[in-house]
């Protein structure tokens, strides 16, 4: 029975020159408490993002046609106690509008001007789908979409279209099966696009102004001649031919890469697959095709590039701002 | 001091994912130069074309700032992110005015049903049909698209060749997928009218549940009764499957609940 006595902080004697030491863990915790737990709410706050509500589209994906009607597919969050949902759509010309629930029902519609009134009955998600006419216009050769999302989306181009103009910063752009597909932020969004011609390189030649209208005629004649011997030349000799990136026909004999790596023989597994890459690709590709290719940051590819410069194997061209990475004809003589 | 520990794991846990996000999205800066390059390579192209080498000085001088911004724009990937994305906006609202004045004697057309082109409307035809056919698979329907199927292949070829006019049989495509829609409706019309009777049915109980407590709290009476008719005459509507019907009297009932709920107050 002679229990232990604890000695408690606070009743902690003063000292010696009458100093009251107090324990201050408990202090700091209370004041430090209050603050964070502000700081933690607003910064859960900026992070997390705002939950999606009711009429907000999960998705938003378009595809451009080539005549410039624009196919719409939305997947929406409805209200399930509602009987029917009314949606504004992106304009009035629509086209093989369609619209399913969760369970794969087809709903039914009534389509006012721009606007669509879907009996949902208790769905709580659906999908719509349609064609709409009205956000490409086009001006001569250069077609202009123009669209106000509600929410992020996704945009495929027509093959071979190529933008020249856009007032917005991508998210994201992918190349899929040769069409460019850019994701891009809600709110207004317009882009010029034109259907890519292959890219004349300026002749030197002054143009007389005086037959100016002859010179169109001569050179749509020559043309067509050069077109014809061209056409004729490829029949005969059937080869493939490949399209740069900069659409130029370009002919770079067959490297044999088997020569390469016998020469090389200490080159590294993946440079050896950028060096195929390369030979298949017709001898020469952009770094920036590379990086694409194989995934590789711009450092990592340059790195790789300039090892396979040293070792002879490449040499690096620039090309319009860009390098040009071309496999050395000349390499087996210079061993 | 075991606040401060879960305050850093907080911030470390939520700072990294932001940071992470951040580092993607840097990484995905290159599209921004593939845009501008492309962009810059295809007006130049289109100034050749439209001007010779006699370009307005007006808008090679635009043109020029387009191009330095483009130039700009390489130099700062991919540690300047403010100056990239500055750069990319600058080059392509450049080649946008330019685009738009080369542009300028003619006319902006929207695009109407007359400019639509007949291969590109039967790309689109063939995906509505694809998705009535998912559509379709998914309800057990057993819808015949051997007919649609024929068809879509003949217009193909039809436009394929350019021997024949395929707006007949785009049209006729146009009328049969109208039939099949119609046939799927109708394959699915007993699971439908289920789906639409179960939501009715679960939605009119929650409001009796909610017209017995508005009684409770001394609502009119009038318009609770108004209410309980309004709810039978709905399901005799749906037992009778006129479903529009039976939407209009559901909208009915909603206004007047919402009156019931504006007297009590």
């Amino acid at each position: 029975m002679n229990p232990e006595i604890e000695q408690i902080h606070g009743e902690e004697f003063p000292g010696e020159y009458g100093m009251l030491f107090v324990r201050t863990d408990g202090i700091i915790d209370t004041m430090i408490r209050m603050p964070l737990l502000v700081a933690s709410l607003i910064i859960v706050a900026a992070i997390i993002p705002i939950q999606p509500s009711f009429s907000s589209p999960r998705n938003l994906d378009l595809i451009i046609y080539p005549d410039g009607t624009t196919h719409v597919s939305s997947e929406i969050d409805v209200d399930p106690s509602n009987i029917d949902y009314e949606l504004e759509l992106f304009g009035s010309t629509i086209d093989n509008f369609v619209a399913i629930n969760e369970n794969g029902f087809l709903l039914n519609y009534d389509i006012l001007g721009n606007f669509v009134l879907i009996e949902t009955f208790g769905s709580s998600v659906i999908t719509i789908e349609y064609d709409i006419h009205d956000l490409v216009s086009k001006q001569s050769r250069v077609w202009t979409f123009y669209l106000d999302a509600p929410s992020d989306f996704t945009l495929l181009f027509p093959k071979n279209s190529a933008i020249i103009g856009m007032t917005n910063l991508p998210l994201d752009m992918q190349l899929i099966d040769d069409q460019n597909q850019l994701t891009l932020s809600g709110g207004e969004t317009e882009i010029d696009y034109l259907f890519s011609s292959p890219i004349i390189s300026v002749p030197v030649e002054p143009i007389d102004s005086l037959s100016e209208s002859n010179y169109f005629i001569y050179v749509i004649i020559g043309g067509i001649i050069v077109s014809a011997i061209v056409a004729t030349i490829i029949r005969r000799k059937p080869r493939t031919t490949k399209l740069t990136q900069k659409q130029q026909i370009t002919q770079v004999e067959p490297i044999d890469i088997e020569t390469i790596f016998k020469l090389k023989p200490d080159i590294r597994e993946d440079d050896k697959e950028i060096v195929k890459f390369i030979s298949k690709n017709g001898g020469e590709a952009l770094e920036s095709e590379l990086r694409k290719k194989f995934l590789q940051p711009r450092t990592t590819m340059w790195r790789a590039v300039k090892r396979l410069e040293r070792n002879g194997i490449i040499e690096i061209e620039k090309k319009d701002l860009q390098n040009l990475v071309k496999l050395r004809k000349n390499m087996e003589e210079e061993e | 001091m075991k606040i401060l520990a879960l305050f850093t794991i907080f911030v470390l846990i939520f700072g990294t994912t932001t940071f992470v996000n951040d580092a993607y999205a840097q990484n995905d800066l290159s599209i921004l130069l593939r845009i501008a390059t492309q962009a810059d390579k295809q007006i130049q192209n289109q100034l050749y074309q439209v001007y010779g080498n006699e370009v307005p000085e007006k808008i090679q001088s635009l043109y020029t700032k387009g191009h330095t911004a483009v130039n700009s724009l390489e130099k700062s990937l991919p540690n300047d992110v403010k100056q990239t994305k500055k750069d990319f906006l600058t080059a392509m609202k450049l080649f946008k005015q330019i685009s738009k004045m080369t542009s300028e004697p003619t006319v902006k057309v929207q695009i109407t049903i007359s400019h639509i082109d007949q291969s590109s409307q039967l790309d689109r035809l063939e995906k509505y049909v694809l998705m009535l056919k998912t559509i379709s698979t998914r309800l057990n329907a057993n819808i015949d698209f051997e007919n649609i199927d024929n068809l879509l292949i003949k217009t193909r070829n039809q436009i394929n060749d350019g021997t024949e006019n395929p707006s007949e049989n785009i049209n006729q495509l146009k009328s049969l997928i109208k039939s099949i829609q119609k046939d799927i409706r109708e394959s699915t019309s007993h699971s439908a009218f289920d789906r639409i009777k179960q939501f009715v049915d679960r939605q009119l109980d929650r409001i009796e549940k909610k017209l017995d407590k508005a009684e409770e709290i001394g609502a009119d009476q009038n318009l609770i009764n108004e209410a309980h008719e309004l709810i039978d005459e709905i399901k005799t509507l749906i037992d009778k499957n006129q479903i529009n019907d039976a939407k209009m009297v559901f909208h009915e009932l909603n206004k007047l609940l919402k009156n019931i709920q504006y007297s009590i107050g």
